[in-house]
């Protein structure tokens, strides 16, 4: 058994001239919660569909819980509970709903099924297009996670839904997901709920991974550094990822050993006014926003 | 106990719930033999991976803090950290580096600064009960 849930070899989905999907790597560690981030049309759902054997990749490999979901389609999704936007047949209540998908999934739990719709509070006996978004969302949650998969495949979960609903959910998943020792891996562009819960975050922009790291190593070493002085490194060398010259001021933006970088910079006369942490927004903004001038070296090179 | 994390800090979480036990211990909020909330449990309560809250405690456990009893949980130690003293200090080198960069900059003088620091100590001994 690989330690890795899901790994992508230069995964690739083009539509037409659109490279949607363009040489993704992406490596998903076992009992690992993973943050897929990216903007809209950055390639998530399109990802995450051909994971779950919904579409086909022009080219790359792919493995699921060590399965190809190309050629073990079904065998993938019977370990694999999704949770995608307008999958469910929408004429069809709660109720109907559990009782046409458990016949579907050798591990299925009536006990954790009535235990969620319990815990959060489902009405099941509306048709499903007639549940507002949080409804329809807890609802594809509790067939998830009443199928006893091993990998839970969210598109972006939290999408509509107000502060108390998104905390129960989150709750949920580490209480019984998470604990279980089992893999969670949800696409979002709401940073901060993925900066509590993830312990892994990849950051996909025009269909490939610019960062890919455990997020307490995020936190450790990615720095901005705020320096005046003269004759500055530029962007590119070593640890350093940006630099933005300023008035005066230059930022750096590095994404590992800033005492080494700080250090070097006074041995050459520089003064270093600022070090500073970033959040998930911040690093997220430097790797995919669009500064005039300073492209991320990982798209240029 | 009330263990909290601040994930947009720029610090690892494992070492914010580090930091905190190792807080609570020094302040006698935790004292000999007491439990520490389960892996699970807090890991529920903080919204995080379980696996990052075991990393904490494995560290200090590691480190004497805590022992573990298979399958019965997690203890605060009796022992002190058995650590070399030269190591204790190499551990605490950048705090006070920090510290002394910070008083630099608000122009505090050193005598100042050592009386801080006294204090902060002693507070803490006052809280402790006489431990063995």
């Amino acid at each position: 058994m690989s330690d890795l849930a899901i790994e992508t070899q230069s995964l690739h989905k083009h539509y037409g001239a659109v490279r949607a999907v363009d040489g993704l790597e992406m490596h998903v560690p076992r009992g690992s919660i993973y943050g897929f981030l990216g903007r809209n049309g950055a390639g998530k759902t399109t990802t995450i569909r051909m994971l779950a054997g919904l579409a086909h990749a022009t080219g790359g490999q792919m493995r699921v819980l060590d399965l190809d979901p190309q050629i073990n389609r079904i065998q993938v999704l019977e370990r694999t509970g999704l949770v995608i936007e307008k999958m469910l047949l929408s004429s069809m209540t709660g109720d109907d709903l559990v009782r046409f998908n458990r016949g579907f999934f050798p591990r299925w739990s009536d006990t954790l099924a009535r235990k969620y719709v319990e815990v959060l509070e489902i009405p099941m006996k509306r048709k499903f297009r007639k549940l507002s978004t949080g409804n329809q969302t807890k609802l594809c949650l509790l067939l998830a996670l009443a199928q006893g998969a091993e990998l839970l495949i969210l598109d972006e979960p939290t999408a509509g839904l107000d502060p108390i609903i998104i905390d129960q959910l989150l709750r949920v998943l580490v209480d019984d997901f998470a604990n279980e020792g089992r893999t969670l891996f949800l696409s979002s562009h709401h940073l901060s709920e993925v900066e509590r819960i993830a312990d892994w975050v990849g950051i996909i922009d025009r269909g490939k991974l610019l960062l890919e790291a455990r997020l307490d190593d995020v936190r450790a070493n990615f720095r901005s550094v705020c320096v005046v002085g003269e004759k500055l490194p530029v962007a590119g060398e070593g640890d350093v990822f940006r630099a933005r010259i300023g008035e005066g001021t230059t930022e750096y933006v590095v994404r590992a050993n800033a005492e080494a970088f700080t250090a070097h910079l006074r041995s050459q006369g520089a003064t270093v006014l600022d070090v500073s942490a970033m959040n998930l927004q911040e690093i997220f903004v430097e790797l995919v926003g669009k500064g005039e001038a300073d492209v991320p070296m990982e798209v240029l090179a | 106990m009330i263990i909290r994390v601040q994930p947009g800090l720029g610090i690892p979480i494992y070492l914010q719930i580090e930091s905190q036990v190792k807080h609570a211990i020094a302040a006698g909020v935790l004292k000999l033999d007491d439990a520490l909330p389960p892996v699970r449990r807090l890991a529920t309560e903080l919204r995080i991976n379980p696996n990052t809250v075991a990393r904490a405690y494995q560290n200090l456990e590691r480190d004497g803090i805590l022992r573990t009893v298979p399958g019965g949980g997690c203890y605060v130690n009796g022992q002190s950290p058995g650590l070399l003293k030269s190591e204790k200090l190499r551990r605490l080198k950048p705090l006070a580096t920090q510290l002394a960069v910070e008083a630099k900059q608000l122009r505090l003088g050193r005598e100042d600064l050592v009386q801080l620091l006294e204090n902060s100590y002693d507070e803490l001994n006052a809280k402790e009960p006489g431990e063995a």
